[in-house]
C-alpha cells in the first residue's frame, strides 16, 4: 500500500517490519528486536528502494504479501513486480525467505500446513489467491525448478511425458492404443522438443528409457527443467537451481536461462551473486527477516546500491 | 611422523612369523571343532565312535579340506582366483595341518570321538595360554590394550557364575557351607567375580585369553575324562525329560570352539583395534553359519522324509523337460554376456565361468535328445516306507523320463509367455528405419480395425451364441471367419520371409529397408491370431478343414518363418560393421525371436481354448494333458486304493487360500497405508491406528480363528468354508500389509510429491502414478512376509476350515461360480464348502495318530514347504522385478 498509494513523506521512517510494531507505533530508533545476521547494520527500509519501475506489462504483481509459518513471520509485506520475458533473481542471505516468497507465486506454500499467507499476487492481472483459482492450470502456467534435483524414478521419456499425460494432454493407455489413438508421435515430438530447449537432447536422445537417477546431477536438473517446459508454463520458477551442481554443470544452467528468457518470464533464487550479476536483468535483495530491501536493475543494484545493508551484503561483509 | 612410530607399526606386514602361524592353526583347529561339534550335534557321527570308524570319519573330512582348499589353492596357483592374503593362506594351512592331525590322532590314539574332542580342546586352550603369555611377556611384536574391556569382563562373568554355579552345585558333601545361602550361589558370585576380573584386570592380551583357555580347558577336561561322558545322563527332578552325554558334549564343543576362534584371532591379529575386528569376524560368522546350518538343516529333514511319497512315480516326457528348459537356456545365454568378474581375473577363466551354466543347460538338453532319439526311458528307481495297518511296506517306485513327444499346452504357454515377453522387452524400436511402403499404413490401420471386429464378434457369440447356433449359422461364421483370419495371418508371417530372400542387394540392406515390413508383419500376425483364437475359444468352434487344422498349423508355419527371419538376419548382422544397422538388425532378430516364441504360445493358447482336440503334428502333440506324470501334486486321495494317493486337493487348497486372502488383504492394506499417510491429519487417530496394527499383528492366530468361528461362519452358511479361511486369514495378513506399506510410503520422498504438484498434477494421480510405484518393492515385501506367515498357518484353519486329510477332489473355485437371480446373484458352492489344505492335513495325519499313515504327513509337509517357497519365489521376483523399475542399472 506504501508503495503504489502516493506515499509523499517517504522520508519518515514508517515501520514496515511487524504488524505489532506499527500498532504501537514505534519509531525508528526503537525497532531493534528483530534479529539480524552477524554483521548486519541496521537501518530502515525505504519504498523507493523497491519501486522498480518498468515499461514492459507485469507478468507478476506481488502485493503486500505476508507469510507466517506457526508464529514465525517469515516474509514482511513484500510488493514487488515483475516483467515478462525477462530474467528476476532474487538474492540474499539463506533463511530471509527468497524460497517462501518464490513458493507463493505458484502456492506451492499451500502444501505446507503451518504457513499462512496473507495479500495478493495477481498472473496477468488475475488474482492466483482467489478462492475459485485451478490449481492445475495455474501450475501449468507457472512451473518451478527445485534446489535439489529431482527426477521421477522412472525414465526419461516418462519424466517428460507426465505432466502432460496426467494432465490428459497425452493418450498413450491400452485403451487409446486399441482405439487407434495412441499418441505415441506426439509424446516423441513433445520429449524432443522440450529435452532441446533444455539442452540435453544430444546428450540422451540414445537412451530415453533408461531410468532418469542414472543421469548425472547436472543432467537431472536439465531434465527436471526440460519437464517443467513440456507442460508448456509461461512463467519459470526456479529455487537455486544449480546450488548443488559442480562449475560447468552450473554454466550450463546459467546459458539456459538467459536462453529461456526469450520465450518465457524466469524468476530464480540465487545465492550466488555473480550468478545473479551475469543472468538476471532486475534483482530483488531479500535481507534477515524477511524484508525486500531492495529491487531494480541488476546493474543499478551491483553497481549503486540505494541501501547500506544491500551494499555491505553484495561487497560480502556479511550474508 | 617419528622413527619410532614407523617401526612399530609397519603398514605392510606380509610375512608370518612362527607366533602367527601358531595361530592360524589354532583358528582352523577351532573352526573344524565347530563342524565336528555341528555333524555330532546332528547325530550323523555318533560320538563314541572308535578305532576304524574314527579314522574314517575323520579321513573324509581331510578328503573335504584337502578337495576344498586344495582347488582354491589351484585357482590361486593359476592365478585366476589369486589368494595374496597371508591370513586366508594361514587359515588354509592351518585347516590342512589340523585336519592331518586329527586324522593321524585318530589313528594311533585308542579313543572315541568324544574324547578326541575334549583333547582338542585341551590343546586349543594350551595354545591361546602359549599365546598370551607369549604376548605379555613381549616375545612378539603385539599391540594390546591396556584392558579386555567391559564387555568381555561382563561376559566372561556371567560365564564364569554359570560355570561356579555348576561345578559347586554338583559336588556333593558342600550343602551347608553357610547356613540359609544356596551353596551354588555362593560358587556363582566367586567364579563369576574371578572371570570378570581375570578379564579386565590384566593387560589384554592375558585379559582376553586366560579366561577362555580357562574355560575352554574346563569344558575339554570334563569331556576328555569323560565326567560328561557318552553314557552320561542327569534327569532334573521337575523335568520330564533329561539331558544325556549325546546332546550335551556337541554343545560343550560348539560353545568352546567359538570361543576359541575369538581368542585365537584376537592372538592373530595382535590385538588392539585390528584384534577385536578379527575376533568378532569370526564369532559373527561362525554363528550366521551356524543359524544357517540349522535352517538347511529343517529343510533337509523335511525333504528327506518326504521326497520318496512326494516323487512317487514320477515321470515327464522328454520333450516337455526341453521346453521347460528353454527359458533357462536363454537366461544361462543372457548370464554368459553379461560382463562379469573382477580384473584380477584372466579373462579366459573369466569366460569359461560364465559359460558354464549355459554349457550345462546344453548338455543337459543334449541328454534329453538322446533319450528321445533313442527312445529310451531314463529311470532312477528307489524305495520308500509306508505304514500300511500299523506294519512297515517298503515301495518300490522311480523317477522316470520318457522319450515321450507330447507337451502339456499349459508347459508350452507359459515357456513361450516368459520367452515372448522377455524378447519384446529387449526389443527397442524399429521407428523411422528402412522403406515405408504405401500400402503399410493402410495394414496399420486395418488390422487394429480387424482385430476389434473380431473381437466384437466373439462379444456377440458370448451374448447369443446359442441363438446363432440354432438358426444354424454359428458354427459356420466361426469356423469362415477364423480360417479367413489364419490364412491372413500367413500371409503376414511369410511376406517378411520373402522380401528378405528375394529383392536386390546383399541381405543386410535387404533386412535393413525391410524393417517395417517385419515390424508391422509380425506384430500384426500375432494380434490378429490372437483374436482368432479368443474367437475360436467363444464361438466353440475349432476349424477343421479336412484332416488340417488351419489355425495351430499356420501358428506353426508362422512360428518355423520367423525363426528362419531371425537366423537369416542374425547372419545377415554378423556380416556388417555399420553400427547403425548393426542395431537395427540386431532389433529385427530379437523381434523375429519375440514373434516367433508368440505363435508357439498361441498354438498352446489354441489348445486350450478349443478345449476338446489335442493338435499333433507328426509325433509332437500338444495336449490339454502333458506328458507330466506325478500322483502325489496331481491326484487326490485314492480311497483304500493300494497305491499312495495324492495331495492335490490340499495343495489347491493352500494355493487358494493364499490367493483369496492376499486379494482380500492387499487393497485394503494399501488402501488404509495411503489414506493413513497421504491424507489423513497425521496426530491421535494415526497414532491410534498404528498402535491397534501393531497389537492386531501381534495377536495370536488361535484368536484370529476363534473369531472366524464364531464371528465368520455364522454369517457365511453355518459350515467349515473355504471362504471363511481366506476371509480370517486376510485379518492377519492385513496388519502386515498395512504396516509395511505405511513404511514404504513414508519413505518415498517428499521431493517427488513437490515435482508432481508443481506440475499441476492433482494429489491422487501423484499417489497412484509416483508415489505407490516408488513404494512397491517395500508393499511386495510386507506381502511376501504376510504370505509366508499364513500360508503354513494351522490353528485358524483347524477352527474355519476343519483337518481333512484324504480328501478325493479339489474345490473348483473358479468353476463354482453361478448367477442366481436372487440376491446376493452370485453364489459360489465351492468358496462357501470346506476344502482340504496342507497345514491342516499335516496336523489332521499327526493327530490320527496310527491310521494316518507318516511318510504322507511327511510328503504334505515337503510340498507345503514347497508351496510356500514358491510364493517367496514369485513375490521375490516381483519385488526385483518393482526395484529395477525404479533403480536405474
Ligand atoms: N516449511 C516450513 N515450516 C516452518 N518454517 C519454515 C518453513 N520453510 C521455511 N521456514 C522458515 O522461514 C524462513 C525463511 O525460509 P526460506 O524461505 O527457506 O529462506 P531462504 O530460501 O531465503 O533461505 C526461515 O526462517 C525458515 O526457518
Ligand atoms: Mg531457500
Amino acid at each position: 500500500m506504501n508503495n503504489q498509494i502516493g506515499d509523499t513523506d517517504t522520508d519518515t521512517d514508517v515501520s514496515t517490519d511487524t504488524s505489532t510494531d506499527s500498532e504501537l507505533g514505534t519509531t525508528a530508533g526503537v525497532e531493534t528486536s528483530t534479529t539480524t545476521t552477524a554483521g548486519e547494520s541496521e537501518e530502515q527500509v525505504r519504498d523507493e528502494w523497491t519501486d522498480y519501475r518498468f515499461d514492459a506489462p507485469a507478468k507478476l504483481s506481488v502485493e503486500d504479501l505476508d507469510v507466517w509459518y506457526g508464529d514465525d513471520h517469515a516474509l514482511k509485506d513484500v510488493s514487488m513486480e515483475i516483467p515478462e520475458e525477462s530474467v528476476t533473481a532474487l538474492i540474499g542471505p539463506s533463511g530471509c525467505g527468497k524460497s517462501t516468497y518464490l513458493r507463493c507465486l505458484n502456492r506451492m506454500n499451500d502444501r505446507i500446513k503451518a504457513a499462512r499467507i496473507e495479500g495478493s499476487v495477481e498472473l496477468d492481472g488475475m488474482e492466483i489467491y482467489d478462492p475459485n483459482t485451478n490449481l492445475v492450470e495455474l501450475r501449468k502456467r507457472i512451473g518451478m525448478v527445485f534446489q535439489s534435483p529431482n527426477p521421477f524414478p522412472k525414465s526419461i521419456r516418462d519424466n517428460i511425458s507426465y505432466g502432460p499425460r496426467k494432465h490428459g494432454d497425452i493418450n498413450k493407455g491400452l485403451l487409446a492404443r486399441l482405439f487407434g489413438r495412441d499418441d505415441s508421435e506426439k509424446e516423441a515430438e513433445l520429449v524432443e522438443r522440450s529435452l532441446r530447449q533444455a539442452a540435453l537432447w544430444d546428450e540422451v536422445n540414445d537412451r530415453l528409457d533408461d531410468n532418469a537417477l542414472g543421469l548425472s546431477g547436472g543432467q537431472q536438473q536439465r531434465l527436471c527443467i526440460a519437464r517443467c517446459l513440456a507442460v508448456d508454463p509461461e512463467v519459470i520458477l526456479m529455487d537455486e537451481p544449480a546450488s548443488a551442481l559442480d562449475p560447468i554443470a552450473t554454466s550450463k544452467i546459467e546459458d539456459l536461462v538467459t536462453e529461456l528468457a526469450e520465450d518465457y518470464t524466469v524468476v530464480i533464487v540465487t545465492h550466488n551473486m555473480q550468478q545473479a550479476a551475469r543472468i538476471s536483468d532486475q534483482t530483488a535483495v531479500f535481507l534477515t527477516g524477511g524484508e525486500l530491501v531492495e529491487y531494480d536493475d541488476t546493474d543499478k543494484i551491483f553497481e549503486n546500491p540505494e541501501s547500506q545493508r544491500v551494499e555491505d551484503y553484495i561487497t560480502g561483509k556479511f550474508g | 611422523m617419528s622413527e619410532r612410530y614407523a617401526r612399530e607399526n609397519e603398514l605392510v606386514s606380509a610375512e608370518s612369523n612362527l607366533y602367527d602361524k601358531a595361530m592360524d592353526v589354532a583358528i582352523a583347529l577351532s573352526i573344524v571343532t565347530f563342524v565336528v561339534g555341528m555333524i555330532t550335534f546332528a547325530d550323523a557321527v555318533p560320538l563314541g565312535a572308535t578305532g576304524t570308524e574314527l579314522v574314517n570319519f575323520f579321513a573324509a573330512l581331510l578328503g573335504v579340506v584337502v578337495g576344498g582348499t586344495g582347488i582354491v589353492a589351484v585357482f590361486s596357483y593359476a592365478n585366476v582366483i589369486p589368494i595374496t592374503s597371508q591370513r586366508v593362506r594361514g587359515v588354509a594351512m592351518g585347516l590342512l595341518v589340523s585336519a592331518v592331525g586329527l586324522t593321524l590322532a585318530a589313528f594311533v590314539l585308542p579313543v572315541s570321538l568324544a574324547t578326541m574332542l575334549g583333547l582338542v580342546m585341551l590343546l586349543e586352550a594350551g595354545l591361546l595360554v602359549a599365546a598370551g603369555v607369549v604376548s605379555r611377556l613381549g616375545l612378539v611384536d603385539t599391540a594390546p590394550s591396556m584392558t579386555a574391556g567391559l564387555l568381555a569382563g561382563v561376559v566372561f562373568g556371567i560365564i564364569g557364575a554359570l560355570v561356579g554355579a555348576v561345578i559347586v552345585g554338583s559336588l556333593p558333601g558342600l550343602d551347608a557351607a553357610v547356613p540359609g545361602v544356596p551353596v551354588w550361589l555362593l560358587g556363582a558370585i566367586v567364579l563369576g567375580v574371578g572371570f570378570g576380573a581375570l578379564a579386565i584386570v590384566p593387560r589384554e592380551d592375558l585379559g582376553s585369553t586366560l579366561p577362555a583357555a580357562l574355560i575352554i580347558g574346563l569344558l575339554g577336561v570334563t569331556i576328555a575324562t569323560a565326567v560328561i561322558g557318552v553314557g552320561w545322563q542327569w534327569t532334573p527332578e521337575n523335568l520330564s525329560g533329561g539331558f544325556t552325554g549325546g546332546s550335551v558334549i556337541p554343545v560343550f564343543v560348539l560353545f568352546g570352539s567359538l570361543l576359541a576362534s575369538w581368542s585365537a584371532a584376537k592372538c592373530r591379529a595382535d590385538f588392539g583395534a585390528r584384534g577385536r575386528q578379527y575376533g568378532a569376524f569370526f564369532v559373527i560368522n561362525l554363528n550366521a553359519f551356524l543359524m544357517v546350518a540349522i535352517m538347511a538343516a529343517i529343510v533337509v529333514f523335511v525333504t528327506v522324509k518326504g521326497v520318496g511319497w512326494a516323487f512317487h512315480d514320477f515321470s515327464i516326457g522328454a520333450l516337455s523337460l526341453l521346453v521347460v528348459l528353454t527359458p533357462i537356456l536363454v537366461l544361462t545365454a543372457q548370464h554368459a554376456r553379461a560382463p562379469a568378474g573382477t580384473d584380477e581375473w584372466h579373462s579366459a577363466a573369466r569366460q569359461f565361468f560364465r559359460v558354464v551354466p549355459l554349457a550345462a543347460v546344453g548338455s543337459l538338453a543334449a541328454l534329453l535328445l538322446g533319450i528321445i532319439v533313442t527312445g529310451t526311458t531314463f529311470e532312477i528307481p528307489y524305495q520308500y516306507a509306508i505304514l500300511v495297518d500299523r506294519s512297515t511296506v517298503m515301495l518300490d517306485t522311480a523317477f522316470r523320463v520318457t522319450p515321450s513327444l507330447t507337451v502339456g499346452n499349459l508347459l508350452i504357454i507359459v515357456s513361450g509367455a516368459i520367452l515372448f515377453t522377455y524378447f519384446l522387452r529387449r526389443y527397442g524400436s524399429l521407428r523411422n528405419v528402412g522403406t515405408e511402403y504405401e500400402r503399410l499404413s493402410l495394414v496399420r490401420q486395418g488390422v487394429p480395425a480387424a482385430v476389434g471386429l473380431l473381437g466384437l464378434l466373439s462379444l456377440v457369440y458370448v451374448v447369443i451364441g446359442p441363438v446363432l447356433d440354432n438358426i444354424g449359422i454359428g458354427p459356420v461364421l466361426g469356423l469362415g471367419v477364423a480360417t479367413l483370419g489364419a490364412v491372413v495371418v500367413a500371409a503376414f508371417a511369410l511376406v517378411p520371409l520373402g522380401a528378405l530372400v528375394t529383392g536386390e542387394g546383399t541381405l543386410a540392406e535387404r533386412a535393413h529397408e525391410s524393417a517395417q515390413l517385419l515390424n508391422v508383419g509380425l506384430f500384426s500376425g500375432i494380434a490378429l491370431l490372437m483374436a482368432v483364437i479368443v474367437l475360436e475359444w467363444t464361438a466353440v468352434s475349432n476349424p477343421q478343414l479336412g484332416p488340417v487344422a488351419p489355425v495351430p498349423v499356420v501358428a506353426l508355419v508362422a512360428a518355423v518363418s520367423s525363426l528362419c527371419i531371425a537366423a537369416l538376419v542374425a547372419r545377415a548382422r554378423r556380416s556388417t560393421d555399420d553400427t547403425l544397422r548393426r542395431r537395427v538388425l540386431g532389433d529385427e532378430v530379437t523381434l523375429a525371436l519375440a514373434a516367433a516364441t508368440g505363435y508357439v504360445t498361441l498354438v498352446g493358447l489354441h489348445v486350450a481354448a478349443t478345449s476338446e482336440s489335442t493338435f499333433a503334428l507328426g509325433p509332437v502333440e500338444v495336449g490339454i494333458n502333458g506328458s507330466l506324470s506325478w500322483p502325489t501334486v496331481l491326484q487326490g486321495a485314492i480311497p483304500l486304493g493300494q497305491a499312495p494317493g495324492g495331495i492335490y486337493p490340499a495343495i489347491i487348497g493352500t494355493i487358494w487360500i493364499v490367493i483369496g486372502a492376499s486379494l482380500f488383504a492387499v487393497p485394503l492394506g494399501l488402501g488404509a497405508a495411503v489414506f493413513l499417510t497421504e491424507y489423513a491429519e497425521q496426530g491421535r487417530f494415526t497414532e491410534l491406528v498404528e498402535i491397534a496394527t501393531n497389537a492386531l499383528w501381534s495377536t495370536p492366530s488361535i484368536v484370529f480363528g476363534l473369531f472366524g468361528a464364531a464371528f465368520l461362519i455364522p454369517r457365511l452358511g453355518n459350515s467349515l468354508s473355504l471362504l471363511a479361511a481366506q476371509l480370517t486369514l486376510s485379518f492377519m495378513l492385513l496388519p502386515l500389509v498395512l504396516i509395511t506399506s505405511r513404511e514404504a510410503i513414508k519413505s518415498v520422498p517428499d521431493e517427488y510429491r513437490d515435482a508432481s504438484a508443481a506440475l499441476g498434477v492433482d494429489r491422487w494421480t501423484t499417489i497412484r502414478s509416483v508415489v505407490i510405484p516408488a513404494a512397491m518393492p517395500g508393499v511386495v515385501t510386507g506381502v511376501i512376509l504376510g504370505v509366508g506367515r499364513i500360508a503354513g498357518e494351522t490353528a485358524p484353519l483347524i477352527l474355519v476350515l476343519g483337518s481333512e486329510i484324504d480328501a478325493t477332489t479339489a474345490v473348483d473355485v473358479l468353476g463354482g461360480f453361478a448367477f442366481t437371480t436372487t440376491p446376493p446373484f452370485i453364489t459360489n458352492e465351492a468358496l462357501l464348502g470346506s476344502s482340504a489344505a496342507l497345514p491342516t492335513q499335516v496336523w489332521g495325519i499327526i493327530t490320527a495318530g496310527v491310521s494316518g499313515s507318516p511318510s504322507k504327513g511327511w510328503a504334505t509337509a515337503f510340498m507345503l514347504l514347497v508351496v510356500v517357497l514358491s510364493f517367496y519365489a514369485v513375490g521375490i521376483t516381483a519385488r526385483t522385478y518393482f526395484r529395477r523399475k525404479i533403480n536405474y542399472e
